[in-house]
């Protein structure tokens, strides 16, 4: 039960980086395209799910003075997995993410749920905790993107939803339109649960 | 001369790391309420990642590609990073009290910011020389301190708007800084590349 | 596959781990640097992911927040309620380390009933609206009702009630003073109680007229208001946090408050004084007694010369603040004058010894019988035992001379004197025939204890009645009980019988000429006037001053500076004197005074030995009020219903003959909630107009 409970807060009641303000470099940057955003946010969930075992398992024998180095060389050693597996299986995905595929490392989500959940919870609910709010994660930008894509190229995913005629909204695409679509989204996300 | 000119211009105000590359979203929200504290952010970071650049370069250069350790790139980088930081904090807190009351405690959010690991890691990813590690470096941090600034100054003025529930904090904090980056976006052009 | 690479990377990264933790090592011990511990303890609770989410500079700066109260437990927003509750425990083990905990507290009462100058209409926000003219409301100081304070909560401790007043919720207050920063009228503030009993008029805060013409500044308006919704030990207590004799007092303070009440422009003023006695004889009487509320014992030692009331209102306030006064009283009881100045048909001595046990029950021990010069001195007290500061309450116990022949002889007594020995219950002889000179409040108290001792009294005062510094109700209570008064007229010589003893008094008319330095008109002798009256006893009550011979005994560098009215001489707020740790409040620095001014210049010292002895430097309190603002002083009296004001029951004159009961009775309990009623509520320039049929549901 309580194993249910921490997997499916991720997908709304703390779904980041709405209502955990975490991660939103990435959030902002791999959000043009429906690919990218999958692509990151699996990455994130891999790290995340990985770390949360891991640390969860050791919690145990970390010093707390250290703890925080420790979560980092953790996470840091996840990420280097991530960005090897990526190089040598998906190329393209790969080059499109860039530097944000490292930058995991740096992304508050993995670090604050080592400290804020892994760190005190078993093995089992740091596993849920960390899918859930990886696939919360992921939803969140796949709907970002979607947005985006639909606006910026008519295609959601690489299908073509618009009609042909329709003319592309290239703000979406560029810098200044992530950060509005993602402030208008945060708004809606808080208007949305205030009405609850 | 001009190259480096050219490189400043470009990293401060056309690819402005903060809102044309998404880099340090997470302090730029938060160190961004007051203007004081922008500042003093907008400080540390320029000191730090100017630290950051030149050693990263160094331990690219004579370590891992030496050793031919590449792939140990990102831990070796953010190990590196953390040492640093913890180390300007500790000499600053005992040599430079002043200094520090202005910018040590800005110094632990450096860490985790993504700003200073990217840069680090474009300079690798640009194949930038020491020399141009160093200005490109201190050039995007100054670049970062500036939207941070500016964004402090709009900020302020919510203080006394009236601004619908659903928006407050930080969602209004992304539109604002969309609109930011909608004004640097007027940049581009300016260099080319 | 060779299994080189894989050893050199393990190799590297094991070195470069060994050399980065090697220097943080060798670098956290050089470059050490104390820190306060409970920020360490903050900051294990938080994250330590340093996101910066909170608005602070990493979890260090965050941390360093919470512990000096600028951020609540809940500073971080990334871990939730799990890493607040966190927090809040290592916090409240912060907490403990300090005395009491900081809340919120509104200032202003009638924001509702201020009219307002014009029609704002613009941003619902008091910030912008204080931006224009400096708000709509035509008080400076009043609540905008726009509710900021309840937008920048980030406790959700403030809700806006009824009235579009802030409510704080005290539970949920943490006191992180995010409020007081956005209110723009300064109509909120954070304090401990130690600040409240600390606290002086401020020129930013409201401050109804009476508030502003007590000495003692005490709340007025809120005892009265708790009188009138049935809780007369909360206003008890109220009255304790400026003035720690409300049972006396109300009793013989000349209520300078009255004469401010803005009653007075409708019909009478409130009577405020009676209002005090009966809510404190209910405590008194009734009970429970009161459980005064102590801070945390600091272990710091003042020693209290002189148990009189200013004496006992430094004592009581520096022990509310969790120092270890010592009051050493040169008499065998505590009092001072208000034991043995004032006569018991005034102030009923058990009272006085239920009120003064009040303060010793606190934990303040007395030296009884020790007298400053003769059983220690400054030095000593300051060398031998160890104190930490000195407060100097010694009174004005010396009766001044009349500067007449024969005010030597046998059968001269100084006003004073008499009284003690009454006090005392040693009373001086006395004959048949009094004269008392004189015509402050111990010349009238002479006379009418002179009349209960069955004698027949005259009083001689060289200027009017109208001149006469005494509290008018006790000139007309002296009349109607009998004392005859003789105006305009001067001793001027004291004759001796063949005993020895003083039998004729020559006294010469008086004229009232210019009026000098006091505003009063100078007395003038009329040439050839002098006429001779026989007399028993003459009492001497021209006024009286502190006895400071003890000076002598001092070495030189103990020596506190005195005035040439022989009182001392100190700061007029802060009352130090010449030497840093001594201190001095009541009659022996304003000179004969009121009751309730010594317990006011008490607790002022009080406040300054507090910041002594806590190691603080000693300033004037912040942005005092000391003059009466003219805006709180001006009548804006309209629309207020009359109602009479409710008179003191009080013995006849039949029954008070020859004894010496106390003669006022106290108000009935119908007769205060009615008085309580009639009180305006004011505010610096607002009051209630409807004030006698609306009942306070708050408190």
């Amino acid at each position: 039960m309580r194993f249910f409970q921490e997997l499916t807060k991720g997908f709304w009641k703390e779904i980041p980086p709405f209502r955990l303000v975490l991660g939103l470099c990435p959030a902002l940057a791999v959000s043009d395209l429906c690919s990218k955003a999958i692509g990151m946010g699996l990455a994130v969930t891999f790290v995340l799910v990985c770390s949360n075992v891991l640390i969860s398992a050791m919690r145990n024998v970390i010093p707390p003075k250290v703890r925080i180095a420790m979560f980092i060389i953790i996470v840091a050693t996840f990420v280097v997995i991530v960005e090897m597996v990526t190089h040598a299986f998906v190329y393209p995905l790969y080059q499109q993410l860039g530097i944000f595929i490292p930058l995991i490392v740096v992304n508050c989500i993995p670090l604050g749920r080592a400290e804020a959940f892994a760190n005190k919870n078993g093995v089992m609910l740091s596993f849920a905790d960390g899918l859930g709010l990886g696939l919360g994660y992921t939803i969140a930008l796949f709907v970002l993107a979607a947005i985006r894509e639909v606006l910026a190229v008519g295609t959601i995913y690489g299908y073509q939803v618009m009609a042909s005629s329709f003319k592309p909204f290239l703000f979406a695409k560029e810098a200044p339109g992530a950060f509005v679509f993602l402030g208008i989204l945060l708004g809606l996300m808080n208007l949305a649960s205030s009405k609850k | 001369m001009s190259k480096f000119l050219l490189m400043v211009i470009s990293a401060v105000l056309v690819k402005n790391i903060l809102l044309a590359q998404f880099l340090g979203n997470c302090p730029f929200q938060g160190t961004s309420k007051k203007m004081d504290t922008a500042m003093g952010m907008g400080m540390a970071v320029v000191f730090v990642l100017t630290l950051a650049g030149a050693i990263t370069w160094a331990v690219q250069t004579f370590v891992l590609e030496a050793f031919d350790l590449v792939y140990l790139q990102t831990i070796v980088f953010i190990l590196v990073i953390a040492t640093l930081v913890q180390f300007v904090e500790m000499f600053m807190k005992k040599a430079m009290p002043p200094l520090y009351r202005a910018l040590g405690i800005f110094l632990p959010l450096i860490t985790t910011n993504c700003a200073v690991l990217g840069v680090c890691l474009l300079n690798i990813q640009y194949e930038y020389n020491f020399v141009n590690s160093v200005v490109f470096s201190f050039a995007s941090a100054a670049g970062f301190g500036l939207a941070l600034v500016l964004f402090a100054g709009i900020r302020e003025r919510f203080a006394i708007s009236r601004i619908p529930k659903s928006l407050e904090g930080t969602a209004l904090g992304l539109v604002t800084a969309g609109l930011m980056a909608l004004a640097f976006w007027g940049f581009t052009g300016m260099v080319k590349g | 596959m060779s299994i080189t690479p894989i050893i050199i990377a393990v190799a590297m990264m094991f070195g470069l781990g060994i050399v980065c933790s090697l220097l943080l090592a060798v670098a956290s011990k050089v470059f050490f640097v104390e820190e306060d511990p409970r920020i360490a303890m903050v900051e294990e609770a938080l994250m330590g992911a340093n996101c910066g989410g909170c608005g602070f500079a990493g979890c260090n700066a965050a941390a360093e927040a919470v512990v000096a109260g600028k951020a609540g437990a809940n500073v971080c927003v990334a871990g939730g309620p799990a890493i607040a509750a966190r927090v809040g425990a290592a916090i409240g083990q912060a907490v403990d380390l300090d005395a009491e905990p900081k809340v919120a507290v509104l200032n202003c009462r009638g924001s509702y009933r201020v009219n307002e100058r014009f029609d704002y209409q613009g941003i619902q926000d008091c910030r912008a609206a204080a931006l224009y003219w400096d708000g709509a409301k035509e008080c400076g100081m009043s609540c905008l009702g726009l509710g900021t304070c309840k937008s920048v909560c980030p406790f959700g401790a403030i809700e806006m009630g009824p009235d579009h007043m802030p409510v704080i919720n005290t539970n949920l207050c943490v006191g992180c003073g995010t409020c007081v920063k956005n209110c723009p009228h300064h109509v909120l503030h954070l304090e401990t109680l130690s600040e409240r009993l600390l606290a002086f008029n401020r020129t930013d805060e409201c401050v109804p007229p009476c508030r502003q013409l007590c000495p003692a500044q005490i709340d007025i308006p809120r005892y009265i208001r708790y009188i009138k919704n049935g809780m007369p030990l909360a206003a008890v207590e109220t009255i304790k946090e400026r003035n720690c004799m409300p049972l006396s007092i109300g009793r013989v303070c000349p209520h300078p408050c009255e004469d401010a009440c803005r009653r007075r422009f409708v019909d009478e003023a409130v009577n405020i004084n009676h209002l005090k006695r009966y809510a404190a004889d209910i405590e008194m009487y009734q009970g429970p007694t009161l459980n005064i509320r102590v801070a945390r014992n600091t272990g710091k030692r003042v020693a209290v010369i002189g148990g009189g009331p200013a004496g006992l209102s430094t004592a009581f306030f520096l022990r509310r603040l969790g120092h270890s006064p010592e009051i050493f009283e040169m008499m065998p009881k505590l009092g001072g004058m208000t034991r043995y100045g004032i006569p018991e048909y005034r102030l009923p001595k058990k009272i006085l010894d239920w009120e003064c046990q009040q303060v010793v029950n606190l934990g303040v021990p007395v030296h009884y019988g020790k007298k400053l010069g003769e059983d220690m001195t400054i030095q000593s007290l300051r060398e031998d035992d160890g104190f930490e500061a000195i407060m100097l309450g010694i009174g004005c116990w010396t009766s001044s001379a009349m500067r007449c022949d024969g005010e030597d002889l046998p059968g001269v007594f100084g006003g004073i004197t008499f009284l003690i020995g009454q006090g005392l219950n040693k009373p001086l002889p006395l004959g048949k025939k009094v004269v008392v000179i004189g015509g402050g409040n111990t010349a009238i108290d002479c006379a009418r204890t002179s009349l209960r001792r069955g004698a027949d009294v005259t009083l001689l005062y060289r200027r009017t009645r109208k001149e006469m510094p005494a509290n008018m109700i006790e000139i007309v209570e002296a009349e109607r009980e009998g004392v005859k008064f003789h105006f305009l007229a001067a001793p001027t010589k004291i004759y001796a019988n063949k005993d020895g003893n003083a039998a004729q008094l020559e006294y010469i008319r008086m004229e009232l000429g210019e009026p000098d330095a006091s505003g009063r008109r100078r007395p003038v002798p009329i040439e050839g006037s002098n006429t001779i009256m026989e007399v028993d006893n003459i009492l001497s009550a021209i006024g009286q001053r502190a006895d400071l011979s003890f000076a002598a005994k001092e070495a030189e560098e103990y020596r506190v500076e005195t005035t040439k009215w022989s009182t001392f001489a100190a700061n007029e707020q802060t009352l130090q004197t010449n030497i840093p740790f001594v201190f001095t409040s009541g009659d022996v620095f304003t000179g004969p005074q009121t009751v309730v001014k010594a317990l006011g210049t008490g607790r002022r010292a009080a406040r300054a030995i507090h910041l002594f002895v806590t190691g603080q430097e000693v300033t004037a309190p912040p942005s005092e009020l000391l003059k009466p603002t003219p805006e709180a002083l001006i009548p804006h009296i309209t629309g207020v219903a009359e109602e009479p004001r409710a008179h003191m029951p009080e013995l006849t004159i039949a029954e008070r003959s020859l004894n010496f009961k106390e003669v006022e009775l106290g108000l009935k309990p119908g007769q205060a909630d009615r008085e309580s009623q009639r009180c305006l509520q004011c505010g610096n320039v607002c009051f209630d107009q409807s004030a006698f049929d609306e009942l306070f549901v708050e408190a």
